[in-house]
């Protein structure tokens, strides 16, 4: 087996009293989330590890089919509550190929601000879980005390902390004011001192490396075989990513890398989320200098708000308010694809309209959905020990993988 | 492609290098263990002031509705209905339900719906959560929890500490 | 002799005085409370938020431990079905007793002839090796080897802890105990021999008296000693036995209530003794004073040896098993190696 060459070959292979048997490492679990792993141990090495999803299925493909297409804006961004904005953006980014709107430029940029600043709050709460599954409880509370700054941001910007409902088909809900730039440049500033200090007690502490180097191990060819997305393919040497293949909002008009690794273990999966924590602030940067003037809404739904509302609310405090056609729209009958990078990887939607106020078909691809059986085969042949620390190498959500 | 360049990074096995990387770390926690940063809100002697146009409870201006039930159109969550009451239409909501999207606050053609800045409300029975229109009609405040002086404070970000709390007036 | 003389002389005594009042039963509670406030406290401080604060506010909430006690011991204890009851409720209590018996054997400050409260047991509890009495329970000239040999008995009622739970977790937790109980009691008592080597004595108090501390004659014994303390009693890094995102809380995964106090005590009144072993052989225990003040002193420098191990939770994460086993085989025993030749090179130049 792989698993006997891996430790003989690593310096002293140490021989555990054999516990054969079955361990159910279950949703009321310390180290699980929600979800259940049926493990089978043989001493303390894994031999079969399966994951059991649904324990938090809410069906929210089926219940989109009997709720209008707005009414579908907070359900779809529900499953991932922490990355709300990329859920949102892929479906209205498919309804509106559908209604063959198109969106003005500074909303775009707009898109793109908000859907960094999650990109960057997603990434801090995947490493703050994955801190205290390793025992680290001071990365536990830096990853969500730091995550706070920026849902000040999003609060400002949107209203809500995390669940925005930010964007609409058309464009966005709010403009962007100079309080917020401000908001930005610090939290900018503060993160990148903070990120020194993680480096020195998380990232280059030695019992966090020695803890995962070599852990889980994905080569190039099986992160291709089995269908891994985002942060964890990049990982394994394979330069992909949504926003550089396929560019949506802002993203052709920004300049920022993707942080590719090649060794495919547990560490280079942290290097790349640290890398893309950077890079999005990179992106944020530029988006505050260069962002166009103009209007954030689509001009074919923009005539439509009454002139009394609009210079109350648009004028006076830069808010879009919904003309009544947003109660019920009916789309021509058509189907859409759209693809997001979401802060897990790629996010696939399929919208079918049949030329009703519900759309027909819902199809959500998440990337936690398609790590299941990532996870399932990395898991085989390492120890029992590691199983918290390729979960959370993983970035696995388990309500983002059951919707 | 542009820029396909894959990085590596570095193996450490000096023994030396390990120790002072070990000494770093425990100088950190030292350093914050010296000079703390808190971000800590000291919830209920000191309470939050929210942003304007944070998405918190709802009112309704009775006097301005004209009924068209746009609201309970959209509500993606069913927690407005329409009632009538002495001939017109108003609406009723439903707190239990209620997301706080916001979307009937937007599309109400005439403004008769305010978004309030209250996000703590405590409700005691099921039947309390649902607001007939006269009560949606006033303003919504929740009682003061805590005998004594609540300071009220605001989230400003900050370089240095995150988030730090400023008093507000 | 008037009654409050006897009353007084009895009070006193070492042997009655050192078990229960202090260090014994009675002071190591208190510190086992403080230490544990100290560990949120510390990790709090470290990670942006406050701890324990609000029970009682003017000591920044030290009196929290006090209530969490009082609320732990009254809860329910639930005992399973499919379990021995004898054995799930002994176990945990002979894990507790027998982490107190160490601290019977190591000697806490020194008696003088005159001027001193202790002064009339001088003869009583007079050791040989450096010609002063001794604040001591019981006095072994060969306390070493007698402290190191009874502390090594714990891992055995931790097996039969976790035994008697009948729960897998808690047997995953008693392997990895059994396993590390090997590796760190070689690194141990290497350390501690290497010591004895150098001053020429198996005596605690003869090594403190020299008035060289450890910590300069052998610096790597004092590394590798305080390395094996971690590693005995599950502190960060080595927190493996206890592993909450791995076994839930391994061997005492199915306690509640009062046994689990017990359960959780056993490993910080460890600390405790070993702190005190460390503070005595490396630190310099009691000097330069003597009597109740040098006891007073060289608890104070235990405790700060304890704190220090429990303000490690808020900078490492955990090893994993075969990790800690080989690190302790492959880095460790070499320095351990290292400081028993250095032991024996500087205990023939300089101290005689």
């Amino acid at each position: 087996m792989t698993s006997q060459l891996e430790f003989s070959a690593s310096g002293l292979e140490v021989e555990i009293i054999p516990v054969e048997g079955e361990l159910n490492v279950g949703p009321q679990h310390p180290g699980s989330g929600h979800m259940r792993i049926y493990v089978k141990l043989d001493g303390d090495i894994i031999v079969d590890a399966k994951i059991d999803p649904g324990y938090v299925h809410r069906g929210v493909e089926k219940l989109s089919e009997y709720r209008t297409y707005m009414k579908i804006i907070p359900l779809v961004e529900r499953p991932a509550i922490l990355d709300s904005i990329h859920m949102n953006l892929g479906y209205i980014m498919a309804v509106e190929k559908i209604l063959g709107v198109d969106v003005p430029e500074r909303a775009q940029y707009l898109r793109t601000l908000a859907a960094e600043v999650n990109r960057i709050a997603s990434h801090l709460y995947g490493l703050g879980i994955w801190a205290i599954f390793l025992g680290h409880s001071t990365g536990y509370m830096w990853g969500f005390g730091d995550r706070e700054v920026w849902l000040e941001i999003l609060q400002a910007l949107t209203g809500a902390r995390v669940t925005n409902s930010y964007i609409i088909p058309g464009g966005v809900r709010r403009d962007l004011t100079p309080a917020i730039k401000e908001m930005v440049e610090k939290a900018i500033a503060y993160q990148r001192r903070k990120l020194q200090d993680w480096y020195k007690i998380f990232v280059n502490n030695p019992n966090i490396r020695a803890r995962l180097e070599n852990v889980g191990v994905m080569s190039r060819e099986n992160a291709i075989k089995w269908g891994a997305v985002g942060p964890n393919l990049r990982a394994s040497g394979v330069y992909y990513d949504v926003r550089k293949i396929e560019p949506y909002a802002a993203y052709d008009k920004v300049d920022f890398e993707i942080p590719v690794y090649k060794e495919g273990d547990a560490y280079a999966r942290l290097l790349v989320r640290f890398a893309e924590i950077e890079q999005s602030m990179r992106i944020l940067e530029q988006v505050i200098k260069n962002i166009p003037e103009g209007n954030i809404l689509s001009d074919r739904f923009f005539k439509q708000i009454p002139p009394t509302r609009l210079k109350k609310w648009w004028e006076g405090q830069r808010r879009i308010v919904f003309p009544g056609y947003y109660a019920s729209f009916r789309p021509p009958k058509g189907e859409a694809i759209s693809r997001v990078e979401a802060g897990r990887g790629e996010l696939v939607y399929y919208v079918i309209s049949d030329g009703s106020a519900n759309p027909y078909r819902l199809r959500m691809i998440t990337p936690s959905y398609r790590t299941i059986y990532v996870f399932e085969q990395i898991v085989k042949g390492s120890r029992y020990a590691d199983l918290p620390a390729i979960y959370g190498s993983l970035d696995y959500f388990p309500p983002e993988a059951d919707r | 492609m542009d820029q396909v360049k894959i990085r590596e990074y570095k193996k450490e096995t000096n023994p030396f290098r390990l120790f002072a990387d070990h000494l770093n770390a425990v100088a950190t926690g030292l350093k914050y263990f010296v000079k703390p940063q808190r971000i800590t809100l000291r919830y209920p002697e000191e309470s939050l002031t929210l942003p304007t146009g944070y998405r918190g409870m709802i009112r309704l201006y009775k006097d301005v509705c004209i009924g068209c039930t746009l609201c309970a159109l959209i509500c993606p969550a069913d927690a407005m209905k329409m009632v009538t009451e002495g001939g017109k239409k108003y609406p009723t909501i439903n707190y239990g339900r209620c997301i706080f999207c916001g979307f009937c606050v937007d599309v109400c053609p005439v403004d008769a719906l305010k978004e309030t800045r209250v996000h703590d409300a405590v409700f005691t029975n099921r039947r309390e959560m649902i607001f007939w229109p006269d009560k949606f009609n006033q303003d919504f405040d929740q009682p003061i929890p805590y005998q004594g002086v609540v300071k009220k404070v605001r989230a400003v970000v900050d370089e240095k500490k995150g988030i730090k709390y400023v008093p507000d007036e | 002799m008037s009654a409050l003389y006897a009353l007084r002389y009895y009070f006193f005594y070492p042997s009655f005085f050192v078990v229960i009042i202090f260090p014994g039963l009675i002071f190591t509670t208190i510190v086992l409370l403080l230490t544990i406030w100290f560990e949120r406290k510390a990790a709090a401080l470290v990670q942006m938020r406050y701890g324990p604060l609000y029970v009682s506010k003017r000591v920044g909430g030290a009196l929290q431990l006090v209530a969490d006690a009082i609320r732990l011991v009254f809860s329910e204890i639930i005992i399973p079905v499919e379990v021995n009851p004898t054995l799930f409720v002994l176990a945990p209590a002979l894990v507790f007793t027998f982490t107190f018996v160490p601290m019977i054997l190591i000697p806490y400050s020194a008696i003088p002839q005159s001027g001193s409260i202790l002064s009339p047991y001088f003869h009583i509890f007079y050791d040989p090796n450096i010609h002063k009495g001794l604040f001591i329970g019981y006095f072994v000239p060969y306390n070493i080897i007698l402290i190191m040999g009874l502390s090594a008995i714990t891992p055995v009622f931790i097996l039969l802890q976790a035994w008697a739970t009948n729960n897998r977790f808690a047997i995953v937790g008693a392997v990895r105990e059994s396993l590390l109980a090997v590796s760190y009691d070689v690194l141990i008592v290497m350390s501690l021999a290497a010591v004895a080597i150098e001053y020429h004595t198996l005596d605690i108090a003869k090594i403190t008296e020299t008035g060289i501390p450890g910590i300069i004659a052998n610096p790597l014994a004092a590394l590798v000693f305080f390395i094996g303390m971690l590693m005995a009693t599950g502190r960060f890094p080595f927190e493996i036995v206890e592993a909450e995102s791995e076994v839930v809380v391994g061997p005492s995964t199915e306690y509640s209530g009062l046994l689990f106090v017990l359960a959780m005590g056993g490993s910080y009144v460890t600390t405790f003794a070993l702190s005190f072993v460390f503070s005595d052989v490396f630190l310099g225990g009691w000097l330069p004073l003597n009597g109740l003040p040098g006891a007073l002193w060289n608890s104070i420098k235990a405790i700060i040896v304890l704190w220090f191990t429990v303000f490690l939770r808020a900078v490492y994460g955990r090893y994993r098993i075969d990790q800690a086993l080989r690190g302790s085989w492959k880095y460790l025993l070499p320095v351990a190696f290292a400081s028993l030749v250095l032991g024996l090179v500087v205990g023939q130049l300089w101290i005689r």
